[in-house]
């Protein structure tokens, strides 16, 4: 007697979300399944990989980034690598040197770096911020303005900043909006209907329900995502079906594990090794959560998740 | 769904004789709800509550017990499918594989020992081999693999569908209970029959789920119900699926012919490419794996994978603490300034990581405060102007001669009273967020103030 | 004549001179000349707007005057009066297009006439987040230059959007006042057809951050009305072109203030005369219910959470209020809008210069707030911050609270300029930005006048103290329509939800039905929702269609029904911070209650943690239930096994601290004397036979009740 599962498959299904234009504008969600279980129902928007790319160039980063990046020295040359790395879907640009308490960037320079970085790429764009909410505020809506008609995703609206955030990019300027909390449903969804509440069409909206590495209160991640995925979909609650879109990259490269040198730790050896596989096994662990598109930043990670997520879909 | 407490306490022969350890019939019935007792314990059940009991309270996959000693692990016994709904009991146990047909298997036990080291109080480690046997290198060969590999303090896998080598390698490793992973749908009731006699657990694998299934179903007509199953080797899809399947259908459909934890075998599933295989292994970590296989395992995997399961598998009612004590950062010695934070884990590393940021030696100190954050633990009168000068005099002053404090910004309302308590000290108020120390202590230190 | 006739005068008016001109324009560039405003998508974006249509040429134009002539009905009726306001606006805008033709540009500095899509976009975004909180349109001439210019200047220093029409813009100019996009005083034009490029900018931010359809002239006016905060300035005198204007602005929800008197008719907050121009600014905030943001705090020693544990000692004090030994007290009172000038800041008595240093003092402050949704309930919810407020100033320490409060100024404070003032300035900052919501108006009152503090303390704050006690007391499950849901712990126990009603407080001990329904009010996305209770099931154990509703939608599905006043059927469930546990304890016939600081063993067998662990995590758990320490002397407290009576036993310093309380419920409900006498405790027994030995001796009534399973 064959083994007879029940199938998983909900009525209800997370909302599909398109970024960027063209023949390279991808799309996040639409699956009516847990994360992976093509065995309940098919999967037709598999999870997409981003490319990030910061706005204090390749300084900072270890040799294998560099490597990759070799000959390119403007933004546009840098996001052009990006887009072309293989695995990638989309390229995303952090402003982290437009902290007030760091590099305090200029809005009209970060500005012309990303619409130089729009102009030089086909594939679609997320913009990051520096996390500061009051100057992510500013920058966002100028950016978003900047990038007017390229369907960008602006990552993202936080509780503290929503209002300006959302209203630049979802309604002035027609971008994406990703609502960011803090590894709570509850906080996710007040997010959501408050940007609802702003006249922003929930269609237009990307999660990032929190993160953290590997090891750093991650079942925090874990539950928050599996709940989210729960209340969608078994539940079929509207204000939480947004596709999940997940920064890996920020949090993996900047734990202990990652950022010790090999001096320090001599039996942990190569450091290089130790972030991209904190990248890569962060990035797995939060796709099987439920994110639907992840960030990430070494290209050895991004070909190892793209292979993931071919073999599983 | 399991019985309640009072139904079961209903069942007992309510005369609190204490024989079964708990205090009371009450107690007693509480904990056999909570699946932490087994009803056998009570000495005094009639037969007829037992039948009506043992079949509702048996739980819908089974607890597996492998190895011995201190290498002696349970797997399974999994109530819930999100970690959310109550708490996952077993974590998924590592290994490493190798084959008798190796060239270097004295290099890879090497390997397999070299990840050893302690994580909040949590030894994190391979705790297991996975042992191929190779047809062509024939029967002795696999002992002598299997005797080197029993010396190595790890719980055996035997990975063998031939009945004669998995007999002659029980031979010298069945005392320390391997498991026998060698069950298949041509050779189940000869090998069921030889982990049966060796009193080891039978891994179970099959061409399919379907085979999976039946085969699965027909050892347990055989009586054996000590099994695992190993979700086979087709492909990354096919064994995510079957996986996920196993465990749902045991614990969502009460399906107890999948009752059993798993064996996933990612080294071959993505031979010879340790970062996919770092990939899997986080994946089947987070979606119910039970014993997952690799070809090796080094610091850049194990670190972010131990730190995943032991986040993964924490109770959500118990939260992780560290160890109360003083901790010396970016070489903090007697003359530098003292921070001091909950015990909660997660508060811990992420002050911790950026102190380390911020290049200022510096000296951590955590007292006990229940393992709750910082707000948490001084709403439950954990962390309080009490707490903190007690541990400070007891255990600081002796050791310490930096006589300023720097205390959470949530907890600013402590400042006075610390400095009431605790004569001599300079109690300063740092920012509300961890982000913000390394800034914060950077402006310290510019201003010459530590 | 009456504002009908004035309305409609001035739309007649308006429509022949558009007419006019539109048919001068044939005659000269002909009918295929091109019409249209620069920098803009939007066609002519008030016609478009309105009706759906773009206009793109001199015979459309023509056109479309035909169809604002179809708007112009004269019934004397309101709806007339508001479409011949906004036929007028029409025609204006037509007007001002002309003005455009063939590439001109009619408008030079200062003014900007046409505003383009960039400027909405830019101007949109704050409008949105409230950051522009209102849009000042100012038409006419002021009475003088310096009223203009220090109009135009307050509503500036709001952060408001200020646009300029007609002989103000001179007024200004004259002034020297620094004009332009930038610093948000925009002058429009000169002519009072200029006007529409405001009106514009209100309908394509509808267009662009409504996503009005073009042609829903309801959602349109709808969106006006309720997003964008303008209101309309206008200097007399006013002639009908201006009543006419003025009926459109009103019609898309923009209140008009004026100074004229003469043949004028109030509309109480729509067509409102002030004739004092200086209370312009106030008199529009309020009839736009504007609520300005209070961005700073305006006193001489810094304001953070980094000072609350702040200890003063005396040597380093400069003044201290003890209300220990004299009359001291601390008050919020909700007012009436008229009663309250907001920002109001009063010291009356002496100041800190006139005591001498170290020496104690009476002192009283009433904190006098007004808000359409401010409720008298709200009161204590917002006296309990001030302990916090006050003690987040450098150099203040405060403790206690109501009449019982302490309060010493450090001498650095002092130094620094730390006044008796500033005490209201903090009080007024805390509260407006803390409770937005609710408060539109708030004035302060800083009584340092020791016979008035006494006459106050005596005479308004104990009365109301009590009566507000005296609420608290009367407030019973009945007595209110609804309950709330409380979701704050979810992040430890996902599925767990409390049920707070005025009798059963949620299980943590923290939050109140007071504290939930203010939390509500001030947060309605927050975690404190409305619960009916409408459609009861089973009034015996407090079981209601709508509750157990509310409860499966809070819990993700996770629980469904649930009951308010039963252990044993459908029990609430516990997250895992409740205060107190209880549970059946069989052998008595009752239950038994253990706290959180109780570490000892129970005669259930289970100490508090393992108790804890069987019964949190938003299980439900029949028998056994957690709870907050003030719902033992409820009359809910499991009501459905008969109430209070089933407690046999409960750890002594508990007993203790609700003894009072308790004993008096029980004579209240079974005219029991002494109750926790016959109610066991570890002194007594830690196990079931001894507690049963104790209970028979004492006849505890419990065990003469029925079975509870």
């Amino acid at each position: 007697m064959p083994f007879t599962g029940k199938s998983g498959k909900f009525n209800a299904a997370i909302r599909t979300v398109e970024i960027g234009t063209g023949d390279k504008a991808v799309k996040l969600g639409g699956e009516n399944v847990l994360p992976f279980y093509t065995f309940d129902a098919p999967i037709e928007n598999a999870p997409k990989i981003g490319v990030l790319i910061t706005d204090m160039g390749l300084e900072n980063e270890v040799a294998g980034i560099k490597d990759y990046y070799a000959g390119a020295t403007t933004f546009a040359e840098i996001a052009k690598k990006a887009e072309e790395m293989p695995g990638a879907d989309f390229v995303v640009l952090r402003f982290e040197g437009a902290d007030p308490n760091g590099e305090n960037r200029s809005v009209e320079d970060c500005v012309a770096i990303a619409k130089e970085v729009g102009d030089a790429i086909t594939a679609p764009l997320v913009i990051e911020g520096c996390k500061n909410v009051e100057k992510d505020a500013e920058l966002f809506s100028k950016v978003a303005e900047a990038l007017q008609g390229k369907n960008v995703l602006i990552l993202s609206a936080r509780e503290e900043n929503y209002k300006a955030v959302a209203a630049a990019a979802g309604l002035a300027y027609g971008q994406k909006v990703g609502a960011e909390s803090a590894v709570d449903i509850n906080l996710a969804k007040q997010l959501n209907v408050l940007i609802g509440q702003l006249g922003v069409d929930q269609a237009n909206v990307v999660m990032n329900v929190g993160s953290a590495a590997a090891g750093y209160g991650f079942e925090y991640v874990v539950s928050t995502m599996d709940r989210v995925k729960a209340a969608a979909l078994a539940q079929g609650d509207v204000q939480l079906q947004m596709p999940i879109m997940t920064p890996v990259a920020d949090e993996a490269w900047n734990v202990k594990e990652a950022m010790a040198s090999e001096a320090d730790m001599p039996e942990w050896g190569s450091q290089e090794e130790r972030g991209i596989d904190m990248e890569v096994e962060t990035a797995a662990a939060v796709l099987a959560s439920g994110s639907n598109a992840v960030i990430l930043k070494h290209p050895t990670s991004v070909a190892t998740i793209s292979k993931l997520i071919k073999a599983l879909v | 769904m399991a019985l309640k407490g009072l139904d079961i306490f209903k069942l007992t022969p309510k005369t609190n004789c204490k024989e079964c350890g708990s205090p009371t019939c009450m107690a007693f019935a509480m904990k056999v709800a909570q699946g932490a007792v087994e009803l056998s314990k009570c000495p005094h059940m009639s037969e007829e509550a037992l039948a009506t009991l043992s079949e509702a309270t048996a739980p819908p996959m089974k607890t597996i017990k492998v190895g011995t000693g201190e290498a002696e692990y349970t797997l399974g016994g999994e109530t819930v499918l999100c970690r959310h709904e109550k708490t996952f009991v077993s974590k998924p146990r590592y290994a490493v594989s190798i084959c008798s047909a190796d060239e270097d298997i004295d290099a890879k036990l090497e390997v397999a020992k070299k990840v050893d080291y302690d994580r909040i109080g949590e030894r994190m480690h391979v705790e297991m081999l996975y042992l191929s046997y190779c047809a062509d290198k024939g029967v002795d060969a696999y002992v002598e693999l299997v005797k080197k590999a029993a010396d190595c303090g790890k719980t055996l896998v035997l990975d063998c569908t031939d009945v004669e080598a998995a007999k002659a390698a029980l031979a010298v490793c069945k005392d320390a209970k391997p498991v026998l992973d060698g069950a298949d749908a041509s050779n189940y009731e000869a090998m069921s029959a030889v982990a049966t006699e060796a009193g080891v657990v039978l891994g179970v694998r099959g061409a399919d789920i379907n085979e999976l299934y039946d085969t699965t179903a027909a050892l347990e007509k055989l009586g054996n119900k000590n099994l695992v199953l190993n979700v086979g080797t087709a492909s990354v899809k096919d064994a995510f699926a079957t996986t996920v399947q196993i465990r749902r259908a045991a614990l969502k459909d009460q399906n107890r012919t999948f009752g059993y934890p798993s064996i996933v075998n990612v080294g071959a599933l993505a031979a010879g490419d340790p970062t996919m295989q770092a990939a899997l292994v986080s994946l089947f970590t987070v979606k119910y794996g039970s014993i997952i296989v690799m070809e090796g395992m080094d610091y850049a995997q194990a670190l972010p994978l131990y730190g995943l399961r032991q986040n993964v598998f924490t109770d959500p009612q118990k939260p992780m603490k560290v160890e109360p004590g003083i901790y010396p950062l970016n070489g903090g010695d007697e003359n530098s300034v003292c921070l001091t934070t909950v015990d909660f884990a997660l508060t811990y590393f992420v002050v911790s990581g950026e102190l380390e940021r911020s290049g200022v030696p510096c000296n951590l100190i955590i007292n006990d405060a229940g393992g709750l954050s910082v707000l948490t633990a001084w709403a439950a009168g954990k962390l309080s102007s009490t707490s903190v000068s007690k541990f400070i005099q007891e255990n600081v002053e002796p050791k310490v001669k930096c006589r300023k404090l720097i205390i959470p910004g949530k907890v600013a309302v402590l400042k006075g009273d610390i400095e009431a308590k605790l004569p001599g000290w300079e109690v300063i108020v740092a920012p509300n967020e961890a982000v913000q120390l390394v800034k914060f202590l950077k402006d310290l230190q510019a201003n010459g103030e530590i | 004549m009456t504002l009908f006739d004035r309305v409609f005068g001035g739309n007649d008016a308006v429509y022949g001179l558009t007419e006019a001109a539109i048919d001068g324009a044939i005659a000269q560039y002909g009918e295929d000349a091109a019409v249209s405003f620069p920098d803009t998508a939007y066609s002519l974006p008030c016609y478009y707007a309105v009706t759906g249509s773009k206009v793109t040429n001199l015979k459309e134009l023509k056109a479309a005057l035909g169809v604002v002539k179809t708007l112009m009905t004269r019934e004397k009726r309101l709806n007339d009066a508001f479409m011949s306001g906004v036929a007028t606006a029409l025609c204006a805008e037509f007007i001002e297009v002309l003005k455009y033709m063939n590439g001109a540009k009619p408008y030079e500095e200062p003014c900007y006439g046409h505003l383009a899509d960039a400027i909405i976009r830019e101007l949109g975004v704050p409008l949105v987040t409230g950051d522009i909180p209102g849009v000042a349109v100012i038409l006419g001439s002021a009475p003088s230059t310096e009223e203009a210019v220090e109009l135009v200047k307050s509503y500036q220093a709001q952060g408001c959007l200020v646009t300029l029409v007609g002989g103000v813009i001179d007024q200004c100019v004259e002034a020297g006042l620094n004009m332009g996009n930038a610093v948000r005083i925009v002058p429009l034009g000169k002519d009072v057809t200029a006007v529409i490029h405001v009106v514009s900018v209100a309908l394509r931010a509808a267009l662009i951050f409504g996503n009005v359809t073009p042609g829903d002239a309801g959602a349109l006016m709808k969106y006006t009305m309720d997003r964008v905060p303008a209101f309309v300035n206008a200097f007399k005198p006013l002639d009908d072109v201006i009543v006419a204007c003025g009926a459109g602005a009103i019609a898309l929800g923009f209140p008009v203030v004026t100074n004229e008197t003469e043949n004028i008719f109030r509309v109480p907050k729509s067509l409102i005369v002030q004739e004092d121009v200086s209370k312009f600014n106030a008199t529009s905030i309020e009839a736009r219910d504007i609520k300005i943001k209070v961005t700073k705090i305006d006193i001489p020693v810094s304001f953070a959470s980094a000072f609350e544990g702040e200890i003063i000692r005396r040597g380093d004090m400069q003044v201290e209020f003890d209300g220990s030994r004299v009359d001291c007290f601390e008050l919020v009172e909700a007012k009436d809008a008229s009663e309250v000038e907001d920002h109001k800041i009063e010291v009356i008595g002496p100041d800190f210069d006139e005591f001498e240093v170290g020496s104690k003092h009476s002192i009283g402050y009433v904190v006098e707030v007004a808000g359409k949704s401010m409720q008298a309930d709200f009161e204590p919810v917002f006296e309990r911050k001030f302990h916090n407020y006050l003690n987040c100033i450098e150099g203040v320490m405060h403790t206690g609270q109501r009449d019982m409060i302490r309060i010493r100024v450090s001498k650095n404070a002092f130094d620094a300029g730390f006044r008796a003032k500033h005490i209201g300035e903090v009080l007024y900052a805390r509260i407006k930005n803390e409770f937005d919501a609710v408060v539109d108006k708030c004035q302060v009152k800083v009584i340092t006048d020791p016979e008035l503090c006494t006459k106050m303390r005596h005479e308004t704050a104990i009365p109301l103290f009590d009566k507000r006690d005296d609420r608290l007391a009367t407030l019973t499950d009945e007595s209110v329509d609804v309950y709330y849901s409380c979701i704050m712990c979810q992040a430890f126990s996902p599925s767990h939800v409390c049920v707070v009603t005025p009798e059963r407080l949620g299980l943590c001990g923290a939050v109140s039905w007071l504290d939930a329904k203010a939390t509500n009010e001030l947060d309605p996305q927050g975690p404190c929702q409305v619960i009916t209770k409408e459609k009861p099931i089973d009034e015996r154990i407090g079981e209601y269609e709508d509750v157990n509703e509310a409860v499966k939608l809070y819990s993700q599905g996770a629980l469904e029904e649930v009951s308010l006043y039963s252990i044993m059927e459908k029990p609430m469930t516990s997250c895992g911070c409740f205060e107190c546990i209880c549970g059946i304890e069989p052998f008595s016939n009752g239950v038994v209650i253990t706290n959180r600081e109780y570490a000892g063993m129970t005669p259930l067998g289970m100490t508090f943690s393992e108790l804890a662990s069987m019964t949190g995590g938003g299980v439900q758990t029949p028998g056994f239930m957690g709870h907050g320490k003030h719902f033992i002397s409820s009359k809910k407290f499991m009501k459905a096994e008969g109430g209070i009576e089933r407690i046999v036993w409960m750890p002594k310093e508990l007993k203790e601290s609700v003894a009072e309380r308790l004993n008096e419920t029980a004579k209240e409900l079974y005219g029991i004397d002494n109750f926790t006498d016959m109610i066991g405790d570890e002194t007594i027994a830690e196990d079931p036979e001894t507690l049963l030995a104790f209970l028979t001796e004492k006849g505890h009534p419990a065990l003469g009740m029925d079975p509870m399973m």
